[in-house]
């Protein structure tokens, strides 16, 4: 028969010396991905971790380190890391800006404190990355600070994302305030068509 | 009379729920779009009713008012508890032998020979069932690589087999099924492997189930995880589905250590590795696609 069991002890079982927070400090700066994942594990059995995996993160260029970083840095949220992360909303790094919607999405109660400052962050890619964290965001004030994108945001852009987000989460008190940006917004073709189809799907008909 | 009365009021009520909670179409796209974003699930509308009447179930148990109330429930519930509820009310949950099959096939016609012919496999070929539940898979996978695999015989192949679930490893390593679960094998297969007790239950034979490397853990535990290094294939079929997004993100990140450079992870078929991670690559082999670690050392 082809099948075999393990007769040995797995690799990983094997007890490894103590290794030091600063060793593992150290290791981030391997030249071999797989020993700076390692690192980042190690660094996460540390409470006050998130500081140094995010100095990391904006300099590390490896798509597995970073991702790792991401989930432990959800693992250790805290409004101060949801800060940290909300910077990267201004990189120019697609993969860091799109990781760190993703992680700020699974942080809501450390995002909310943040919320209003960043939606009015004078860079509207920036507002429109605040927008993609609050379409999936699991927090109740979702609807009123979409609300309030549609009612003040001077950028056609950013409302129009937030239309889509409300579509989905927008209640029939949401209705006045999207015919008004209709109104504002009355040359762009775009706006009329969603705040219709948003219309639609917030009355369920 | 008085007990007629009020079983006819109660009918009634419920008639009157089930009309007012049948999803408008729009009500419908816009769960289904949810459903799909959160589950990889997609419902299309000839599943209307199977939809509806599951999300009125919820609705019901729930005390909500409608499916606005309900929505806005799974939609915002900080820990996602009844969306797991939903889900798997939405979901299927049972296991039989050879269940999509399709996926083993796809193992031993292509994911098997070119594991063993890099040129630094050195074997075992290490593959990894979990959760095993109570054992139809990887006494599945073994049966399958025996019959299926013409070059079975020239590799060492290691079966490893986990879950959460004492109870159900208990059961697994008993080896006993009845006939639900013997439903999907060939009856040559079932006198090949199995000694029938009675008229109700079969044993698999004894070295198919002393092949099997049995383990009681949990993933999203790293002492556990750290066991599990250079594993070629993971099956991990129907689990994610049911942990929230943070414990999927976990669990990825933890597979992706444990898997040899070049690995496979197998999900369920309504299952979706891009909405939990950019990490894999997807591969073909037929209609199957497996979710593959980069094979190069990474810098």
């Amino acid at each position: 028969m082809a099948l075999i069991k393990a007769d040995t002890l797995p690799v990983a079982l094997v007890p490894s010396p103590a290794v030091t927070r600063s060793d593992l400090i150290g290791q981030l700066r391997s030249s071999d991905a797989a020993d700076r994942r390692a690192a980042v594990r190690g660094l996460a059995a540390f409470p006050d971790c998130a500081g140094v995996l995010y100095e990391n993160l904006t300099v590390e260029q490896n798509n597995s380190v970073r991702s790792l970083i991401f989930v432990e840095l959800i693992n250790h949220k805290s409004s101060a890391v949801a800060g940290d992360l909300l910077c990267l909303l201004a990189s120019e790094d697609a993969n860091l800006r799109g990781g760190a919607i993703e992680a700020l999405q699974e942080m809501p109660d450390e995002m909310a404190p943040h919320v209003e400052a960043m939606l009015v962050d004078p860079d509207s890619d920036v507002r429109i990355g605040v927008v993609a964290i609050l379409a999936a965001l699991r927090h109740p004030k979702v609807p009123n600070w979409l609300q309030g994108v549609i009612e003040r945001d001077p950028h056609v852009n950013v409302c129009a994302a937030a239309i889509d987000a409300l579509a989905e989460v927008g209640e029939p008190q949401s209705i006045p305030a999207l015919a008004a940006l209709a109104r504002r917004f009355h040359d762009v073709a775009f706006v009329q068509f969603a705040v219709d189809a948003a219309r639609r799907r917030i009355l369920g008909r | 009379m008085t007990v007629q009365k009020n079983i006819r009021v109660k009918l009634m009520k419920m008639a009157e729920l089930s009309q007012d909670a049948a999803l408008s179409r729009e009500d419908f796209a816009k769960f289904c779009e949810f459903f799909y974003r959160k589950t990889g699930i997609l419902f299309e509308e000839k599943k209307k009713y199977f939809v509806d009447r599951r999300i009125l179930d919820r609705i019901n148990a729930t005390d909500c008012a409608g499916f606005r109330d309900y929505f806005h429930k799974i939609r915002f519930e900080p820990d996602g508890k009844e969306m797991q509820r939903l889900v798997n009310q939405m979901t299927v949950n049972e296991t039989y032998f050879f269940r999509e099959d399709y996926q083993f096939k796809a193992l031993v016609e292509g994911v098997l020979p070119e594991i063993a012919m890099r040129p630094s496999f050195d074997g075992p070929i290490r593959i990894w069932s979990v959760p095993c539940s109570t054992g139809e898979e990887p006494y599945s996978l073994a049966i399958y690589i025996l019959e299926q695999w013409r070059d079975a015989d020239r590799f060492d192949i290691q079966i490893q087999a986990s879950d959460i679930d004492s109870a159900v490893l208990a059961e697994a390593e008993a080896g006993i099924y009845g006939p639900r679960s013997l439903q999907r094998l060939p009856p040559a297969l079932v006198a090949k492997y199995f000694t029938r007790l009675d008229s109700e239950r079969f044993r698999i034979c004894p070295d198919l189930r002393r092949s099997i490397d049995f383990s009681q853990g949990n993933v999203v535990e790293p002492p556990f995880m750290k066991r599990f290094r250079g594993v070629d294939v993971i099956f991990c079929r129907n689990m994610l589905i049911y942990f929230d997004e943070t414990s999927q993100r976990d669990t990825i990140e933890a597979f992706y250590d444990c898997l040899s450079p070049g690995g496979y992870i197998c999900l369920g078929h309504s299952e979706s590795m891009s909405r939990m991670s950019a990490l894999f690559r997807p591969r073909k082999f037929g209609d199957v696609i497996l979710y593959q670690k980069p094979s190069e050392k990474s810098r």
